[in-house]
This record gives structure tokens, sequence and C-alpha cells, in this order.
């Protein structure tokens, strides 16, 4: 065999093996494309604006992709996103202990996603419809309990700080550079959830859920309990959201978090994770919140006339589909 | 089909006494009999809908019984469900069923009893070890695969069976069922498959064939059961009977 062969054979086996080659590929590009072209998008502070934008949407897409790979839906996660944040504003303001605050924030929004789970099992309707009811549900509890009220604080308390403060170290790189800590606990979360995911009996046993659950229950695998803890880790994650974004704005109103289920959706596809289940990685989902809030600002900053800054959702969409056709088409030759 | 040795021991792997299965009003299975013998390769023959999965489900824990007792290895026992079954030594190779096709290979081996290390809370899936038992214990019974870290998805039909086949003898199955196996596949696969049953044989196991296909188990089957709308037709030893005997039986055009 030729070198050149060789090379080809061992980069299409790389093809065959990551999930992830191509959406990497494609971040590579549009990140090249918009660096080449794009005003102003050469700097720190445009990338660190990137960075920054997708950090909120990279913690609930870890959840969603875990449930996605196990082959179920969670469309509530927005909700649960208002949900913390409400429960860590109200008990950290004023005095509040954060220990209670952070913990009601992500025990809460798990209960909730545990709900999630045993409606599911107990009815067998899919969990496309029931988080599309809870969803709407979970907010219109929260809407009830917190009498619509917008919640804001002037304090700054260190908790703030910790959970999503500048990021100093990365920030005085450059003027207007602003790199955020939630960057850590998001990069943290990658790595504890991509080894469950791909280094532990649980992470084998998500992908048998979801990539043939009668084969999976055959072999022992008790898939009803293990679809309500990915509920459950999806709803904790999405507590876990709303104390970075109260940490990060200092607000939370009823409509916080709505539509980011969807943009969590998206980049879990993006990133080469399957509707239909038993395939994904948390890695891919990470390039594709990546690559969704690189696009973003490379429209904003075009500024062209057909395409608005506040348009750029299709500019979103058409990176969806494209992606998808690249990466079935990617998994075929493969 | 004497199951009991010169003492009045029962020698049996596994023995099915008037086996009563009904779903409602609906009876699946109406007091049939059904024994398995070491070293023995049993076709469970019978149409679609002649009891055959049912009776098989009941074995395997899937389905409770309404009625009868089931003795492994002379032994009363109550097979609760598939993990029960398992921990018994019963292996079920399903027809598509079998395997996760968009997961590796080793990992479809060890699904369900990966082997686990752990430093207080951590725990991790020695990969490395797992891809080499797979490996070994796949080329012990004559396969041979590319690399057991490929998907499976990649695999022809015969070779996911042969896979579910060689899973179900590395966890030291007692008695492997094969469920349709050879239903899907090429004559050359279906020539391995049964290649297959027949080392499984060869290293002591007790195989359950079930079919409706008797060209395929012709070759390989000690005994016939022959089972019709949920009753027993009756058991036959290898040479008995003529393809068209057995093809008159399943489907009825003759009482036995």
């Amino acid at each position: 065999m030729s070198t050149v062969a060789v090379w080809r054979k061992g980069a299409r086996g790389l093809l065959a093996e990551s999930t992830i080659a191509g959406p990497l590929a494609t971040l590579i590009v549009v990140f090249i494309l918009c660096w080449l072209f794009v005003p102003n998008f050469r700097s720190l502070r445009s990338i660190s604006g990137i960075v920054s934008a997708a950090t909120l949407t990279g913690t609930i897409a870890i959840g969603v992709t875990l449930l996605m790979i196990s082959g179920e839906f969670d469309l509530s996660v927005g909700s649960l996103v208002a949900v913390g944040g409400y429960l860590y504003a109200f008990n950290t303001m004023d005095g509040g202990s954060p220990v209670v605050a952070v913990s009601l924030a992500i025990l809460v929004p798990a209960a909730l996603g545990a709900l999630n789970g045993l409606i599911l099992i107990w009815t067998r309707i899919p969990s496309f419809i029931v988080t599309l009811g809870t969803r709407s549900i979970y907010r219109g509890a929260l809407w009830v309990l917190s009498t619509g009220a917008l919640v804001e604080t002037l304090e700054d308390l260190t908790i703030y700080d910790i959970f999503n403060g500048r990021l100093d170290v990365l920030s005085n790189l450059a003027e207007g550079a602003n790199f955020r800590t939630s960057l850590l606990w998001l990069l943290g979360m990658v790595v504890i959830f991509q080894y469950v995911l791909t280094r532990t009996r649980y992470g084998n046993h998500v992908f048998a859920a979801g990539g043939n659950p009668a084969a999976a229950q055959a072999q022992g695998v008790n898939v009803k309990r293990l679809k309500v803890i990915c509920f459950v880790i999806s709803g904790a994650l999405a507590g876990f959201t709303g104390i970075l974004l109260f940490s990060q704005f200092k607000s939370v109103r009823v409509t916080t978090g709505a539509g980011i289920e969807l943009s969590a959706i998206a980049a879990a596809v993006v990133g080469g994770a399957l509707l239909s289940g038993g395939s994904g990685s948390i890695w891919g989902s990470l390039i594709g919140v990546l690559l969704i809030s690189t696009l973003r600002t490379g429209v904003v900053l075009l500024d062209l006339p057909f395409i608005p800054a506040d348009n750029f959702e299709a500019v979103v969409g058409v990176t969806i589909v494209g992606a998808t056709i690249l990466n079935s088409w990617v998994r075929r030759r493969s | 089909m004497d199951s009991m040795n010169a003492n009045g021991h029962d020698t049996s792997v596994v023995r099915m006494e008037n086996i009563v299965k009904r779903f409602g009003t609906v009876t699946a299975l109406d007091g049939v009999d059904f024994t398995v013998n070491p070293r023995e390769v049993v076709a469970l023959v019978g149409d679609n809908g002649a009891g055959k999965s049912t009776l098989i489900k009941i074995l395997t824990g899937v389905y409770t019984p309404t009625g009868g007792q089931i003795y492994f290895e002379g032994r009363p026992v109550q097979i609760r469900s598939p993990r029960e079954a398992r921990a018994l030594g019963i292996e079920t190779v399903y027809q598509d069923l079998a395997l996760v096709n968009l997961m590796s290979i080793t990992r479809n081996f060890f699904l369900g009893r990966e082997l686990v290390s752990k430093i207080g809370l951590i725990r991790w899936l020695r990969l490395r070890e797992m891809h080499a038992q797979t490996q070994t214990s796949l080329r012990d019974i004559g396969i041979e695969v590319r690399s057991p870290a490929e998907k499976v998805e990649k695999l022809s039909g015969g070779e996911r069976q042969s896979i579910a086949i060689g899973r179900a003898l590395h966890f030291g199955a007692k008695l492997l069922i094969l469920d349709e196996p050879t239903s899907a596949l090429s004559v050359a696969e279906t020539r391995k498959v049964l290649t297959y049953t027949l080392n499984a044989k060869e290293r002591g196991l007790s195989v359950i064939f079930i079919t409706h296909n008797i060209h395929h188990v012709f070759m390989v089957a000690d005994r016939y059961t022959l089972i019709r709308h949920g009753k027993l037709v009756g058991n036959y030893a290898k040479g008995e009977l003529t393809h068209d005997d057995i093809a008159d039986l399943i489907t009825g055009a003759r009482a036995s």
C-alpha cells in the first residue's frame, strides 16, 4: 500500500471512529471564513463574546444530548432554567444562604426532570409530547408562584463571581475581552459527562437504550430507570444553567430561558446526535453550540442589508440543515 | 427422549411440564411438555402463531406461565425475569434484537456485564481488556473480526448472529436458545451459523433452535419438538421423519 493510500485509509478510519470530525471541520471552516471576511471579527473581544454566549446553551446542551442519545427529548429545560434562576435569586438575595440557594436551584429542577421521566414511563406518551406539556406547566406554575415579577439585584456577592463573574486572567489579555467563569464550569461539565458517556457502564447503557431498547433490555439493562436518571441529570443541568444565568445578568423573569431548548437540540444535531437516538457526543454538541454562536456573531458583525442583526435565526436555520446533510453524508461514506 | 437415568434421577438440562399460558381469553399454550437434554440440539418447530415464541419467552423469564412447572437441571425453578434466566445459564440470541447496531462489537459483547474498575467513587470501563477478551473469545469459536472496536452496523447478518452466539458461549451459557437465527440469512451465512451451533454443542452446551424452516435445522438437530395451535404434536428423533413428514405435521395436513 502506498503512503497516500495508508494516509487515506487512516483518515477514513478516523472519520468512521469519530462522530465529531465532521462538525469540527465545519466549525473550523466557518471560523476561518469569518476571520478572513468579517470586519472586526479578528479580535479577542468578539471571540470572547462568541465563547461567553455559548456557555449557557452549552450547559443545557449536555443534558439534552445525553437524553437524545438515550432516545428521548426534553423540551422543558428552558422553563427549568427559569425555575432554577428564581430559586437561586430568591435565596441568595438579602443575605440568604448560598448553600441552600444552590441546592434548591439544582434539586427542584432535578425533581421536575424526574417527573418528566416518570410521566413518560407511566403513560408511554413520547417524551417530545410529555415535555412539550410540562414545558408550559412548569413555566405556568412559576408564573403563579412568582406572581410574574421580574427579580433583579444590585448586590455584588462572592457567589455570583464564583459562578459567572469576569474571568480576569483571560479577560485582561485584551481591551474589551469578556471571558467569564461560566466557561470553566462548562468545560468541567463537558469533561465529566463525556467521561461518563464513553467510559462508564452507565454511559454504555445510555447508548444501548437509545440504539436498540429491546436488545438493551434483553441484556439486563433497566431501560426505564436509566431514562428517568437521564431526565434527572437534564433537569439538574437546567437548574445549574439558571444559577449561571442569574449570576451573570443579576436578573431573572418568567420568560427567561425560553427557546434555549431548541438551540440546544440544534447544537446536538449539528454535533452529530441522531434524533432517533443511539448516537451523539458531548464534545460534538459543544462544537455545535460554538458553531451557532460563531455564525451569530459573524452575521451581526457583517451587518448585511438583507439580513438585519436580529434575523440571524435564519442563518442558524440554514446551518442546522446544512450541517445535518453533511453529517449524514460523512456517516454514509465512512 | 427419556430424561431419567437408571436411578430415576432427572438428567435433563431443562424440563417444562404441562405449561399453560393464557392472554385474557386466548389460550396460547395448552399444557405443553418440553425437555432438553445435555449436549442436545432440539429443534422447536411450528408454524407462525403455533406458540413457539410464547414457550420460549416463558423459559427466558419474559412471560410468567399461567400454569405448569419448570425444572432446570432437575431443580424446580421460577424464572421471573430475563436476568434470572441468564443467572441460571440460559442465553437467548434473538433474530433482530440481539445487538445494538450503532455500538462496537466489544461494547455489545459486554453489554450489561461490562468489566469495571473503581477507585472510591470513580469507576471506569476496562475497554482494552474487553477488546482483547472479545477478540480471543470470538477467535476460539472460529469467528474472525477485523477489529472488536468496529461498529456492528458494518457487519453482515450472519456475522451479527455469530457474535451474539459467541457472546452467549463466552458468558458460560448452559442452554443456548436461537430464535429464528437463519431466517434472514443467505445460504452461505446460514451454513456458518449452523456450524457455530454444532461448535456450541461440542463445547457441552444444549441448544434450542427455533425455526419454521425445517431445511436449515435438518443439518443440526438431534430431535424435533413440534407444536401446533398451542399444543404439543410430538417429539421425533433425528432420522425418524422426512422433510415432508415434518411439513405435514407443522401445517396439520396429517395428524400425529
